[in-house]
C-alpha cells in the first residue's frame, strides 16, 4: 500500500467516516476536529515509527500538508 | 444508550464519541436528564502546589455528592476510581496529594455501598499495567489537556469494554479442570499418592497456592468440575490420605474422572450441570487435550496453560481478569457449588421413584414469593441478565430498571426454593406491568435452569396470579418470545391454559387468560407469601 492510502486508512478510522478523499481538509471536513487532530497525529506516529513535534502537528491541516510532513520525516 | 461523562479533563479519546457527550472540564453547573446512563471521569490535575492541588481532589467529591442529588437513581452512575499519574513530592513527608486521592475513592466506596445506582471502577486496575513514563505524555498533554497517553487509547477502550461486562455480571460461569500436572504436580497414576507434588516446597508448594485461589474462586460462585484422565480409586486416595490437598471432592460441582475422550466429557459435564459449553473454561496442561476442545467444542474457552509452575498464581490472575470477575456477588452465587451438587443428588433421587408426584413429595419442596425489595433487586436484575433457558421474554434488566419499575407500580416478585437436600435461594422472578386497573401483563417470567423439572414454574406462576386476582385484577396478559435458547418455554402458557391471541413475524406470541378462579396448585409444595 502507498503512503497516500496509508493515510487515507488512518484518516477513515480516526475520523470514523467511510469516505476519505485526498482533498480533505480541517475546512471541509466536520469531525476532522481539534480533539481528533491530536488522535490522528497519535496514529500517525505510531504507524511510520517516527516523533511528531506540536509545531509540526499544528501545521498538518490538510491532507497534502499531512503527506508532505510525512515524507520529509520517512 | 446514551452516556453522559463528567471529567475535568479531555477523555473524549478514551470513552468515544457514539453516543456519548461530555461536561465542561470540571463543569457540574449542568446535569442532562436526558442520558441513560452517567459516568465520573476525572483525573488528577497537574499543579506543583500540591497543598493546593490537595484541597482541589477534595473538593471533587463535594461535586460529586451535589451531581448526585440532582440525578435520578434510577439510572446507573459509573464513578471511576482517581489514580495520580504525576506524584510531586517535594518532602518525604509530604503525602497531602496521596491524602486526598485515597479519600475521594473511599468516599466513592461508601457511595457505591449505599447507592445501588453507583458503581465504582477501579481505574488503578488499568494504571497499574504501565510504567509512569507510558501513562503520561506530555506532548499530548500540553496540546490537548490530557494526561492519560492517547496512545492507550486503544488498551483503554478494551479495559472499559471488559469493565462493563462486570459491571452486567456477565462472566462465565464453570471452570474446568484437569488433574496430573494441572491440579498437582506429577502423574498420579506413575508416581502414587505421596509421589505428586503438592505441598511442601516447590513446586509442590505453588500448587497449593494454585488450589487454594481456586477454592477462593469457588467461594465467588464459579462452579468447579473435574475432567481427568485417571482412576476414581487413586484419586479418592489423594483426596483421603495426602494431608495437603486443598480441593476435595466437595468442592466439585461435577467430575468426569475416566478413560474417555475429554471432548465427550465436557460435554456431559455441561448437562449435567445444566450449563451451557460458551461458558465453561478448560485448564489442562497437556496441549493435544487442549487442541481436542478448541477443534471439537469451540465454544468453550480454552487458555494456554503455563510451562513452570511458578507461573500458576500470574495464571491465575490472568483467569479471573479475562474470565470471572464480576462486580458484585449474591449469597446465591457463593454457594453455588453446593447447589450444583445437590442438584446432582436429586437427579439420582428421581430414578428410584417410578411417580413424579411420589418424587415431589419426598422432596419437602418449599416455595417462599417475595416481593421485589432493596435487598433482593441484584439478584433479580442478575436473574434476568444471565437466564437464557427457561425465561419467555428474555429481556435483561439492571438494578436500576428493576428499581424504577417498582417505582412505577410495578409488581415484582422473587422466589426462594428449598427441599431437603439444600437450600436453592433465590431462583425465579416474575415481572407484573399493570395495563389498567383490570389488567396486568406478564413483562418478564424466568426461572434458574437448576430448579425446573419439579414443577415450580407452574406453582410459582399460578401462585402469583392468585395474588393478582385477589388484588383485584380480573385479566392477565403475557408474551413470549424465541430466542436460540428458550425452546423449551415455547408452550409454557398455552399448557398454564392461557389462550393465544396473535402471532408476530418473529415467533412472538401474544396471550391472554381471565382471573376468574381460584389456581389449584398441587399440595406437594410448601408455599408462602412473605
Amino acid at each position: 500500500m502507498n503512503l497516500q492510502d496509508r493515510v487515507l486508512d488512518i484518516m477513515r478510522e480516526t475520523f470514523g467516516i467511510d469516505e476519505v478523499s485526498t482533498d480533505v481538509s480541517q475546512k471541509n471536513c466536520d469531525q476532522w476536529d481539534s480533539l481528533r487532530h491530536l488522535t490522528l497525529a497519535s496514529e500517525l506516529e505510531d504507524a511510520f515509527d517516527i516523533e511528531l513535534e506540536p509545531e509540526e502537528i499544528a501545521e498538518m491541516t490538510d491532507f497534502s500538508r499531512v503527506i508532505a510532513m510525512l515524507e520529509s520525516k520517512l | 444508550m446514551k452516556t453522559f461523562v463528567f471529567r475535568n479533563q479531555t477523555v473524549e479519546a478514551f470513552m468515544g464519541y457514539d453516543g456519548v457527550t461530555y461536561s465542561g472540564y470540571d463543569d457540574i453547573s449542568l446535569v442532562p436528564d436526558d442520558v441513560d446512563r452517567y459516568i465520573w471521569f476525572y483525573q488528577v490535575p497537574v499543579n506543583a502546589d500540591t497543598a493546593q492541588l490537595a484541597q482541589e481532589i477534595d473538593s471533587y467529591g463535594d461535586k460529586l455528592d451535589l451531581v448526585l442529588e440532582s440525578v435520578d437513581k434510577a439510572k446507573p452512575f459509573i464513578v471511576l476510581s482517581l489514580v495520580n499519574l504525576f506524584p510531586l513530592r517535594f518532602t518525604g513527608d509530604d503525602t497531602s496529594v496521596e491524602r486526598a486521592v485515597n479519600g475521594f475513592n473511599a468516599h466513592v466506596a461508601q457511595l457505591a455501598s449505599e447507592n445501588s445506582c453507583v458503581k465504582m471502577v477501579d481505574f488503578a486496575d488499568f494504571t497499574a499495567r504501565y510504567d509512569a513514563s507510558t501513562l503520561v505524555n506530555w506532548k499530548y498533554y500540553l496540546m490537548s489537556q490530557t494526561l492519560l497517553n492517547p496512545k492507550l487509547a486503544k488498551d483503554f477502550q478494551a479495559w472499559w469494554q471488559r469493565a462493563q461486562e462486570e459491571l452486567e455480571l456477565k462472566r462465565k460461569k464453570c471452570l474446568v479442570l484437569d488433574l496430573d500436572n494441572t491440579l498437582w504436580g506429577g502423574v498420579l497414576g506413575e508416581e502414587g499418592v505421596d509421589g505428586i507434588h503438592l505441598g511442601g516446597d516447590y513446586p509442590g508448594k505453588a500448587f497449593s497456592y494454585w488450589q487454594r485461589a481456586l477454592l477462593q474462586l469457588s467461594r465467588n460462585g464459579v462452579i468447579l468440575a473435574i475432567c481427568s484422565k485417571n482412576n476414581m480409586s487413586d484419586v479418592d486416595e489423594v483426596w483421603e490420605h495426602n494431608p495437603h490437598v486443598v480441593l476435595k471432592r466437595e468442592h466439585f460441582a461435577a467430575m468426569r474422572i475416566n478413560w474417555q475422550d475429554k471432548a465427550t466429557n465436557i460435554d456431559e459435564l455441561a448437562r449435567e450441570l445444566n450449563i451451557g459449553l460458551d461458558s465453561m473454561v478448560f485448564i489442562d496442561d497437556n496441549p493435544a487435550e487442549r487442541e481436542l476442545i478448541r477443534q471439537r467444542l469451540p465454544q468453550v474457552e480454552v487458555p494456554e496453560f503455563p510451562d513452570k509452575p511458578y507461573q500458576l498464581m500470574p495464571f491465575f490472575k490472568m483467569l479471573v481478569d479475562k474470565y470471572f470477575r464480576v462486580y458484585t456477588v449474591t449469597a446465591e452465587d457463593r454457594n453455588k457449588t453446593e447447589q450444583y451438587r445437590a442438584n446432582a443428588q436429586r437427579r439420582a433421587e428421581q430414578a428410584r421413584f417410578a411417580d413424579l408426584d411420589d418424587y415431589l413429595y419426598s422432596l419437602d419442596i418449599a416455595i417462599d414469593v417475595i416481593p421485589a425489595d432493596e435487598h433482593n433487586v441484584p439478584r433479580i436484575a442478575q436473574m434476568t441478565q444471565k437466564t437464557n433457558q427457561f425465561n419467555l421474554t428474555t429481556r435483561r434488566y439492571t438494578d436500576a430498571d428493576v428499581t424504577q419499575f417498582v417505582g412505577r407500580g410495578w409488581r415484582i416478585y422473587c422466589m426462594s426454593v428449598s427441599d431437603r437436600f439444600g437450600d436453592n435461594g433465590i431462583t425465579g422472578t416474575i415481572f407484573l406491568r399493570p395495563v389498567d386497573d383490570e389488567t396486568v401483563a406478564i413483562d418478564t417470567l424466568l426461572l434458574s435452569c437448576r430448579i425446573l423439572g419439579k414443577g415450580i414454574e407452574e406453582a410459582f406462576f399460578k401462585t402469583v396470579l392468585n395474588l393478582m386476582r385477589l388484588d383485584g385484577y380480573r385479566r392477565v396478559q403475557a408474551l413470549y418470545i424465541p430466542t436460540t435458547k428458550n425452546a423449551q418455554t415455547a408452550d409454557f402458557y398455552d399448557r398454564m391454559g392461557m389462550t393465544c391471541v396473535a402471532t408476530g413475524d418473529d415467533g412472538s406470541r401474544r396471550y391472554e387468560m381471565p382471573l376468574q378462579h381460584v389456581f389449584e396448585i398441587k399440595n406437594c409444595y410448601n408455599i408462602r407469601v412473605l
